[in-house]
């Protein structure tokens, strides 16, 4: 027979117990921070002229409407992005999509284009994570802590661009080669394009310009349709490139102000 | 007040089977999440739809012991005196049922480990993280003021069954508002959803209730007087009405605007998606039949008949939540208006179809079992249901 204060007793202890397993995540507590006090606004330039050019030829060449083109094959192998035959729990950082006028009558042709996380000014994952394993940087950069991800794929609901993939397995699966200097994560927690963090961080200590692996291989390897830098430098490209064009951001209405830009979308 | 509440003896051969029973569905589910947890990929969730039946298993949990636990509070707070003879059951059930919705919480999230950082860290911008807060707090509220019931303290059950109403409101809003404050998916963004999880909360958790006293007075062998279970029928219909209504004007209001209209005939218009199903069979069969059952006067008075429309509400509640969070996520979002999107690496700008798997189905019925398990057994260790509930009773 249990007493009522044997039982009170007994929720007790089992409230306390689910306290015990803490987690200790350095990386968040250390760069938490994201206020707008670093000299560095980090942002993409997509020229989708360029990337439907590239593309055009790819498809040609290859015969394949699938295609992987550099920039995407880069990221995968710079990032540990696995490989899932499954598409649907495939992860992918920067994929490209095909755009066409809801009107082909008007205009049938098919646009080129890369989309990946936006890395936005007022991020949506960042606000409904429960446990600020999303973040953003004082440089703008948003990431994810997966110590600290609990995988409850909020974020995946509340992004707008679908950038976030979750991992339904383990991520070493699906590679065959392993970038060393990237982390792994998990499976059971959620991974997006990081803008190439590390990359970034490197080439600031080093003092040099930053390139994430999917601008460096399109610039070498593709068309030169990406371009990177820092905002806050009027002197920068990416700066020069949206001074002097009409540059589009995705889903702009929704106030989140993305830090991905579309220019040359007419194909011109 | 002179309600005797006694324990069930619970020897019988009939009361072991329904423990056995019960208890083999519930480690069923537990074992279905672990066959998950190991193996991997055994559910029908993807990229594109990540959130499926286990997610759907924390609104509707919630809602039904928000729903139990206003039912129960109703003697206290608006001084019902005739109500008082469940007010423990339902009680009992409510903090059950906030049991089964954090442990589906526990079984949907991906790092199991690390399930305390969401209590651990506050993000005050996260209504899931007000929800941790609030889901903990409220199941000690539940536990105190089943206490209090138990002592038999008159003040401060009714103070704790305000608080509880006034927390149990708070709580199923927050739940609805993780959903519905989503506005990215144009699908889910919508203020009526709030209101709309209290309504159902009261329908859900009432129709679950009724049939509940229903089958502990029968087995027990105890007196049920209609004319109780008629007053609740009366407010659960009423409610189930208004929740009608509030699906109305929801899926008018989106299928108003052009930008949906393709989304809106494929949800209501396509028999080929679950979704289509999920909505429909909630219209028919968890309104439209079970208001029907209590406002026809034949069948309205029958308590069996009154429970089989509590019971098909309530599960149908269950299709309400597929319908609440699927869609969104199936139907593809425009990411540059006007543009058509076919993505060559993803299967983003198509529709990603969802089936739950029978691992996922385990384990939602798994805990539901658990539920009535941890109610078998609480009616034979602790006083609460009465010896009789008749209308008669005075104070």
């Amino acid at each position: 027979m249990i007493t009522r204060r044997k039982f009170l007793m007994l929720a007790g202890s089992a409230a306390l117990a689910t306290f015990l397993p803490t987690q200790i995540s350095a990386l968040t507590q250390s760069s938490g921070s994201s206020s707008g006090d670093s000299k560095y606004r980090w942002a993409m330039v997509v020229d989708v002229s360029k990337c439907t050019e590239c593309m055009e030829e790819l498809i040609k060449k290859t015969g394949n409407p699938e295609v992987k083109p550099p920039c995407v094959l880069a990221c995968d192998y710079e990032n540990n992005v696995p490989e899932f035959e499954d598409k649907r729990v495939d992860p992918q950082w920067i994929r490209i999509v095909k755009m066409r006028l809801k009107k082909p009558s008007v205009n049938p042709k098919e646009f080129y284009m890369p989309i990946l996380c936006n890395h936005c000014e007022h991020p949506p994952c960042v606000q409904v994570c429960l446990t600020f394993a999303s973040f953003k940087r004082s440089d703008g950069i948003v990431m994810i802590d997966t110590h600290r991800c609990i995988g409850c794929r909020y974020c995946m609901i509340a992004c707008p661009y679908g950038a976030r993939s979750f991992n339904y397995e383990y991520p070493e699966h699906g590679l065959k080669k392993v970038n060393p200097e990237v982390p792994m994560r998990t499976k059971g927690v959620v991974e997006k394009c990081t803008f190439c963090a590390h990359r970034i961080d490197e080439a600031i200590i080093k003092g040099e310009e930053p390139v994430p692996a999917c601008v460096e291989a399109c610039k070498t390897l593709g068309k030169g349709a990406l371009t990177f830098g820092n905002i806050k430098d009027p002197e920068s490209e990416v700066s020069r490139l949206l001074r002097s064009n009409f540059a589009v951001q995705l889903r702009a209405n929704l106030g989140t102000d993305p830090h991905v830009f579309y220019i040359h979308l007419g194909g011109e | 007040m002179n309600i005797e509440f006694r324990k069930v003896e619970g020897s019988s051969l009939a009361y072991i089977s329904l423990v056995v029973i019960l208890a083999i569905v519930t480690i069923s589910g537990f074992y279905a999440y672990y066959l998950e947890f190991v193996h991997g990929g055994l559910s029908g969730l993807s990229n594109r739809v990540p959130w499926g039946i286990v997610n759907a298993g924390i609104p509707y949990f919630i809602g039904l012991s928000a729903g139990s636990l206003i039912v129960s509070a109703l003697a206290g707070v608006f001084k019902i005196e005739r109500y008082k003879v469940f007010s423990r059951m339902a009680a009992y059930l409510a903090a059950a049922w906030i049991i089964a919705a954090i442990l589906s919480i526990a079984l949907d999230i991906g790092k199991l480990y690390h399930f305390m950082n969401a209590v651990r860290y506050f993000n005050p911008t996260s209504i899931f993280s007000w929800n941790a807060f609030l889901y903990s707090s409220y199941f000690v509220i539940c536990a105190i003021y089943l206490l209090v019931q138990f002592e038999e303290m008159e003040r401060a059950t009714r103070f704790m069954a305000c608080l509880a109403v006034f927390w149990a409101v708070l709580v199923h809003s927050g739940t609805g508002a993780i959903y519905s404050f989503v506005y990215s998916k144009e699908l889910y963004h919508s203020a009526l959803t709030p209101p709309m999880f209290i309504v159902c909360a009261i329908t859900s958790g009432l129709g679950l209730l009724l049939a509940t006293l229903y089958f502990t007075f029968k087995y027990t062998k105890r007196e049920l007087d209609p004319d109780l279970v008629r007053g609740l029928a009366l407010i659960f219909a009423g409610l189930c009405m208004i929740l009608g209504y509030m699906l109305a004007v929801e899926g008018l209001e989106k299928g108003y605007i052009p930008a949906l209209h393709e989304a809106i005939q494929f949800i209501f218009l396509n028999p080929r998606d679950s979704i289509f199903w999920s909505f429909w069979l909630l219209v028919i069969f968890g309104i439209v039949i079970p208001v029907l059952i209590v406002l026809i006067p034949r069948t309205g008075r029958d308590i069996r008949l009154v429970s089989l429309a509590g019971i098909l509400h309530a599960a149908m509640v269950f299709a309400e939540r597929f319908y609440l969070i699927v869609p969104g996520q199936v139907y593809p979002e425009e990411y540059l208006a006007g543009y058509e999107l076919e993505s060559l690496h993803t299967l983003e700008g198509y529709i990603v179809s969802y089936t739950p798997t029978a691992i996922e189905w385990a384990q939602v019925i798994g805990l539901f079992a658990m539920v009535y398990l941890i109610y078998v057994i609480g009616v034979k260790l602790f006083a609460l249901v009465p010896e009789k509930a008749v209308g008669e009773v005075k104070s």
